[in-house]
């Protein structure tokens, strides 16, 4: 049984608990091996090798176009791989067939009331669609109502619940997208960018909602984001992503960017030109 | 016998005791012939199952959707009217089903952006259309302008079938997928991890989109279909402040599209798809002429 034991888990988080290597194989909730993702005739992902446990908290990080929306699109089964194995829950996620065991909130979902009038309830109440059902019986299901209420406590916006989205602020407006997400009872969330267009004081809140969701909801976190700050912050562990996996384990031990850049053999810009001014 | 001559009866039934009360010279008749109650039926037939549709157009932003299916059906009426069909919405059915299908494949295999695609079917089948009845068909005529501007007065039993069929058909699958195609529609990749089978999902809309642009095209004529596939829904965004307030919304605006319309289409004797198509943009403007003062207002009370 030792060959399907994963890798050590890397980082310190989990380094004072005592896990059988029996409760670590199950608990294995997306494992990627030597994973190669092509992506419009062009190599984007390149021998990736990740294994992500229940109950961490992974943030994802790199430059634009290093393959962060790949990875994800990878694991939700939307984007399939050309090489390498991948595996969510224990089965390879191409094409996505998951019941609601995961939760996606994308970068675009911040643009949703552009389109339309809703409020925030109803929002929610997509979450939980995971099949096709005799509407409007389906809306009077007693679990289904109870999943939206504990959605709308967690994420802190009972008080809004029938406000139209279009009205709320930024911050609020992703607490609504991500209560859509934990709605479907979902216990691997993946995020796409959820600090963009937040001020200051929503993103301090929404970092404390994933706290909260991960260590009081144990619910398995994945945050792909620009802002390194929230990820040192908030994550158990980092992913520096360019190409393939430039780094993986604790936030306190990232390099700092001029030593990722040279991780690849690229020499920073400004020592570039301190250079060619030498 | 028409599956719909029952319907027409049983609502003719109620639709007659009205007729007194009703105002203008013109417009009681709507109430008190058979033929004139078909026309009503078939127009409220589609409003309705327009209403419906037209919110998720205007929310999956494919406005333009309608109007180029509509064009499409227009090359199919033509064909059919030159094949010398009793009842040539069938051909204009079977192509906008075909072209609906291909749109939807070329959006999703990303062959082509979503207003190209419907673009190159809309003026491709009007020209088809036109050039077949200028060569075949001898010209525009008065029943092919009744296919292009809608003429309610032309609905036969034949035609009201398919509209009934489409009707039915349309609102009965919506009951079943209502909830999959709104999540679909909010966040295609959510609605996708959630487990919801999503390109089918479209697939089925497009198609169904096909449908009822068809079954409209006699009340409102294809060059019209917009008018009442979308600015209803449009005028209820304006408004309403939950998607379930705005779906009630569209059906007040768009069945009053229809009443105002034929009322001063039959009193002025103007066309009624033009009369039903002018009645509902006078009342996006009003709305949108109201919701702008409202705001203003409220917004110099909050500063």
């Amino acid at each position: 049984m030792v060959e399907f034991l994963p890798q050590p888990l890397r980082g310190d988080y989990l380094s004072n608990q005592t896990l059988s290597p029996k409760i670590i194989w199950s608990a294995t909730v997306v494992s990627i091996e030597g994973l190669n993702v092509i992506r419009s005739g062009k190599l984007v992902l390149e021998n990736v090798n990740l294994e992500i446990s229940k109950g961490e908290f992974v943030g994802i990080v790199g430059p634009n176009g290093g393959g962060k929306t790949t990875l994800l699109m990878t694991i939700l089964g939307i984007l399939q791989s050309s090489k390498g194995k991948i595996e969510v829950f224990g089965s390879n996620p191409y094409p996505t067939n998951f019941r609601g065991e995961v939760g996606w909130v994308s970068q675009t979902a911040a643009n949703i009331p552009t389109k339309m009038r809703m409020t925030v309830r109803e929002l929610i109440t997509m979450g939980t669609v995971s099949r096709i059902e005799l509407w409007p019986f389906s809306i009077h299901s007693k679990e289904k109502r109870e999943r939206i209420e504990k959605a709308m406590e967690l994420t802190g916006i009972s008080h809004l619940a029938d406000k139209d989205i279009s009205r709320l602020s930024g911050g609020e407006r992703q607490r609504a997208v991500i209560g859509r997400a934990l709605a479907s009872d979902a216990e691997v969330l993946i995020f796409d960018e959820p600090l963009v267009n937040v001020d200051r004081n929503a993103r301090n809140g929404i970092l404390k909602l994933l706290d909260k969701l991960c260590h009081e909801q144990e619910k398995t976190l994945l945050l792909v984001s620009h802002d390194m700050a929230a990820i040192r912050q908030s994550a158990h562990r980092v992913v520096y992503l360019d190409g393939g996996i430039q780094y993986d384990g604790h936030p306190d031990n990232l390099p700092d960017l001029i030593d990722l850049a040279g991780l690849r053999g690229i020499q920073h810009v400004h020592q570039t030109d301190d250079q060619e001014e030498e | 016998m028409a599956i719909s001559e029952p319907l027409v009866e049983f609502l003719g039934f109620f639709l007659e005791p009205l007729a007194p009360f009703m105002p203008g010279h013109t417009f009681p008749a709507f109430f008190e012939l058979e033929m004139f109650h078909r026309a009503l039926i078939a127009a409220f037939l589609v409003t309705i199952v327009a209403g419906f549709y037209g919110s998720f157009l205007l929310m999956r932003n494919l406005a333009l959707m309608g109007d180029g299916l509509a064009h499409v059906s227009f090359g199919g009426v033509a064909i059919g009217i030159v094949l010398g069909a009793a009842a040539p919405l069938w051909y204009a059915l079977v192509f906008s089903v075909i072209a609906a299908i291909m749109i939807h494949e070329l959006q999703e295999r990303e062959l082509l952006t979503g207003d190209a695609s419907i673009a190159i079917f809309l003026t491709g089948m009007l020209a088809l259309g036109l050039v077949v009845l200028r060569i075949w068909g001898g010209g525009i005529t008065s029943d092919i302008e009744g296919y292009l501007f809608g003429n309610l007065l032309l609905i036969d039993y034949e035609d009201l079938d398919l509209i009934l069929i489409v009707c039915v058909l349309s609102l009965g699958s919506l009951f079943f997928l209502h909830d999959a195609l709104l999540a679909t529609t909010i966040d295609a990749v959510a609605a996708r991890v959630q487990g919801l089978p999503v390109r089918w999902i479209g697939l089925w809309f497009s198609v169904t989109i096909a449908a009822i642009v068809v079954s409209m095209v006699q009340v409102i004529g294809t060059l019209l279909v917009t008018a009442l596939l979308v600015t209803p829904a449009a005028t209820a965004q304006l408004v309403g402040k939950s998607y379930r307030s705005c779906i009630i919304w569209t059906q007040v605006f768009g069945i009053s599209s229809v009443i105002l319309g034929i009322y001063f289409s039959s009193e002025l004797e103007t066309g009624s798809g033009s009369m039903i198509a002018l009645i509902s943009a006078i009342i996006f403007g009003i709305v949108l002429i109201g919701r702008s003062i409202y705001n203003q207002k409220t917004n110099n009370l909050n500063p």
